[in-house]
């Protein structure tokens, strides 16, 4: 299974990520209707963006209280049935990450679709800040890098 | 509200009365002049009157974010600010990046014109329909970091964007600065103290809406494809990696490097100051993006042993480790760490700054300024110590020199008097930026037309010197011949200014960064012009476009006609036309009197405007629709 995997030392807040994804659900570019939100810690010289993490068992389904919001297993994705969401904003304050937040124009819940598969925000970020590739493979690259810090632990001492 | 990009709007707000008003951009003129720095110069020559005082209340601020600025047309977050300048009494155009551009057009506005003069310290907030002018006297005389700080802590919403003066914006220093987003600065000719003028310490706003665009797959399809091939242009890596001053070894190599104000081409251990080594000695931590950019050059770095103070904050760029560092003859990187970081703190622009202290110092160790005149500070070239200090005084206007330097190097010479003017890098009351023109011409002519002072901020020419397989081909489609891309050469430097007149007006007005368009060419006059076509809904040709961008240079020129300048302000500093390059390649070189005539007869004539003069004929206004709005100002 893919995932969405963040590497926010190489963002560098260009926001290309947020305009992709505006442009496509809304077709237009409005950020605060991305589903991925770059936030820059003015100061610090950080930028992380903020996205759906897909947990295994979201938050934000568990406490949807029409049943709109739903995990589609095909993706696998929460979805939003924006025709049953009453606008009621509890996935907001359920999920942990302030990863869902609120369409204000359509007055429904919005969360990230991983664009059914291929999204549209890894498409376009030039600067590799997004991946899309499978949890086991994102793994083996981290233990491969935890293995050279450990490789060159003799020099950093 | 998502708004149709073609629809523009203009916010007014009145500081004397508290008013503000909206109003509507004609579709005519918005194809007429791109938007922009186009629309600024169109309403700043409509509004603000022969005359008057840059620093009075007849003055008008405009802040115009690029017609394509908050879409994802790659590196087009760019504003123009503009108004009449202080530093020259003449037009002043200042572009910047970060991202309160775009979040401005979110908020619904395309233009900000700030009028008049507020009885006490005031910021503006903009939140999307709301617009309220708030008390700033708590903040005024604090350092854009804390001001904006305070301003977010106010207003409950760390995700604003701001515009700010320090200091040196209130104190109307005439090389002040507004500080967008804390990491951009829109730097030259003194704009800060314009703003400082008006007693408006801070622009905040939130924009929640967006951008809908005419075309909507084409116009997203082009914008990508160009944010590719940009992301694959060697010079953007290379700017990416290092920054803007990741290519000051190399000038250095090339005795291209303005060092000790002006009187040297090179100088010892250069390479402390660049890119290369902040990155290798760990100085840097994170690469920033200005809004939907692709190259992200701007820097955030540390200081590392904290010798002047520990500082972590937007890096210094190549015209700052010029002017600061070489120009100064400081090789001490933790200095130029620090004395940017108080320049962006107190809002100054670090190429005038770096250039009056330099000049100071040539004048102290030529003794023509010494002791108590001094105020008692060692100025000798290379005293980092002195610089940082002087810094705070001339933001400050503190003391006898700290309050002469303020005023730029111009007046500062006609007050210390003697051969002290020939030593101020500057023309038309501007410090000029860290180019040696003595051995570019394009870049000399370009320089000495500039309707705001001597810089390469309103025509890049870097094509000229061919370094680039695509830069000669460039060379090549202007003037037919590929081997003209060779700076030294006279032959038809004109064709190639107006070019990058054009090509910039252009840029600037939809909002896109030179960088990508004059130093990199995957932007280009064709698909901008196709970006603003399926923006709008129009058929619209690279002709229309460079054509739209000659109108607005020619505007600009008919802003300073109607100030009284002529042909003879159309000047280089007196060094760069005077004392030959020393040493190197260039040995010798200079762009004397006679040259620089050479070069302004064949710009005028290419422009169609009278060669005695400078002024646009009828003929040339007629031709690019402008007589209507400025035919008074013809020449006879």
């Amino acid at each position: 299974m893919d995932t969405l995997n963040i590497d926010a030392e190489k963002c560098t807040a260009c926001r290309a990520c947020e305009l992709a994804c505006s442009f496509a659900h809304e077709g237009a570019f409005v950020p605060t209707l991305s589903r991925i939100r770059v936030v820059r810690l003015m100061g610090e010289g950080a930028n992380i963006p903020v996205v759906c993490v897909n947990c295994a068992r979201p938050a934000c389904v568990e406490v949807c209280p029409s049943g709109a919001a739903y995990i589609d297993r095909t993706v696998p994705v929460v979805r939003v049935n924006e025709e049953e969401c009453i606008g009621c904003g509890d996935c907001v304050k359920a999920c942990p990450f302030g990863a869902a937040d609120f369409n204000k124009e359509r007055e429904v819940a919005l969360i990230c679709d991983l664009c059914d598969g291929d999204p549209a925000c890894v498409e376009h970020c030039i600067y590799g800040a997004l991946t899309f590739e499978p949890v086991q493979s994102l793994a083996q690259r981290k233990r491969r890098v935890t293995a050279e810090a450990h490789a060159h632990r003799d020099e950093i001492a | 509200m998502i708004r149709d990009i073609g629809a523009q709007r203009i916010l007014n707000v009145d500081l004397t009365s508290g008013r503000t008003w909206l109003e509507e951009v004609d579709r005519e003129d918005l194809l007429h002049f791109l938007g922009g720095r186009g629309i600024n110069a169109k309403l700043l020559y409509e509004r603000v009157p022969k005359g008057i005082d840059p620093l009075g209340p007849d003055n008008v601020l405009i802040f115009g974010p690029g017609t394509l600025t908050g879409t994802s047309a790659p590196s087009s977050g760019r504003t123009s600010v503009t108004c009449k300048g202080p530093a020259t009494g003449l037009y002043l155009k200042v572009s910047v990046g970060g991202h309160l551009g775009a979040e401005l057009k979110y908020a619904g506005y395309d233009y900000l014109v700030i009028h008049g003069r507020a009885e006490n310290p005031v910021f503006l907030w903009i939140d999307d329909d709301a617009v309220e002018l708030r008390d700033a006297r708590h903040l005024w005389g604090l350092g854009t970091r804390e001001a904006d700080r305070l301003i977010r802590e106010e207003l409950g919403d760390d995700e604003i964007e701001t515009g700010l003066i320090g200091p040196a914006g209130e104190n109307r220093v005439l090389f002040s600065c507004i500080i967008f987003s804390l990491y951009n600065s829109a730097s030259r000719g003194g704009v800060g103290a314009v703003m400082g003028s008006k007693n408006l310490k801070a622009i905040a706003a939130r924009g929640t809406g967006g951008l809908r665009v005419a075309e909507g797959d084409e116009f997203f399809e082009l914008a990508a494809r160009t944010r590719r091939e940009l992301a694959q242009d060697a010079g953007s890596n290379t700017l990416h990696r290092w920054g803007t001053s990741g290519s000051l070894p190399d000038l250095n190599e090339m005795k291209m490097l303005p060092s000790y104000n002006f009187n040297q081409v090179r100088i010892d251990q250069a390479e402390k100051l660049s890119g290369q080594y902040m990155e290798d000695e760990g100085y840097l931590i994170g690469r920033e993006s200005c809004f939907s950019c692709s190259t992200a050059c701007h820097r955030f770095v540390r200081t590392l042993e904290h010798k002047y103070g520990e500082v972590r904050d937007s890096g210094p760029e190549l015209e700052t480790v010029m002017s600061l560092g070489a120009e100064c003859g400081i090789i001490d990187t933790e200095a130029v760490i620090k004395g940017n970081q108080l320049c962006n703190d107190y809002g100054m622009d670090v190429i005038s700054v770096g250039h009056v202290i330099s000049w100071a110092m040539e004048c102290y160790e030529k003794g023509v300024i010494k002791g108590k005149q001094a105020d008692e500070l060692d100025l000798h070239f290379g005293n980092a110590e002195s610089q940082l200090e002087l810094i705070r005084r001339i933001a400050l206007r503190e003391g006898l020199l700290g309050d002469l330097l303020a005023n730029g190097t111009k007046q500062a010479a006609e007050e210390v008097g003697g051969d002290s003017w020939k030593w101020a890098i500057q023309a038309k009351g501007l410090e000029q930026s860290g180019v040696d023109t003595r051995m570019a011409k394009s870049y000399a002519l370009a320089f000495a037309v500039n309707p705001r002072g001597p810089d390469h901020l309103m025509t890049e020419c870097f094509a000229e010197f061919g370094i680039t397989e695509e830069a000669r081909a460039l060379i090549k489609e202007i003037t037919g011949d590929e081997k003209l891309a060779d700076p030294t050469l006279l032959e038809k430097r004109a064709d190639i200014v107006l070019w990058h007149e054009d090509c910039y007006a252009a840029s600037d007005a939809l909002g896109f960064c030179v960088f990508t368009s004059t130093a990199a060419y995957a932007v280009n006059p064709r698909n901008m012009s196709q970006l603003f076509g399926h923006a709008l809904g129009v058929e619209f040709s690279e002709e229309e476009l460079m054509r739209a961008g000659r109108r607005t240079v020619t505007l600009e020129r008919c802003f300073n006609v109607r100030e009284g300048a002529l042909r003879v302000d159309d000047t280089l500093p007196w060094r760069m036309m005077n004392t030959p390059v020393p040493e190197g390649p260039q040995e010798g070189m200079v762009t004397d009197k006679e040259m620089l005539d050479q070069l302004l007869d064949q710009y005028y004539e290419a422009h169609g405007w009278d060669v005695g003069t400078g002024i646009p004929t009828r003929e040339a206004l007629e031709t690019l629709g402008l007589l209507e709005l400025c035919g008074d100002c013809a020449a006879a």
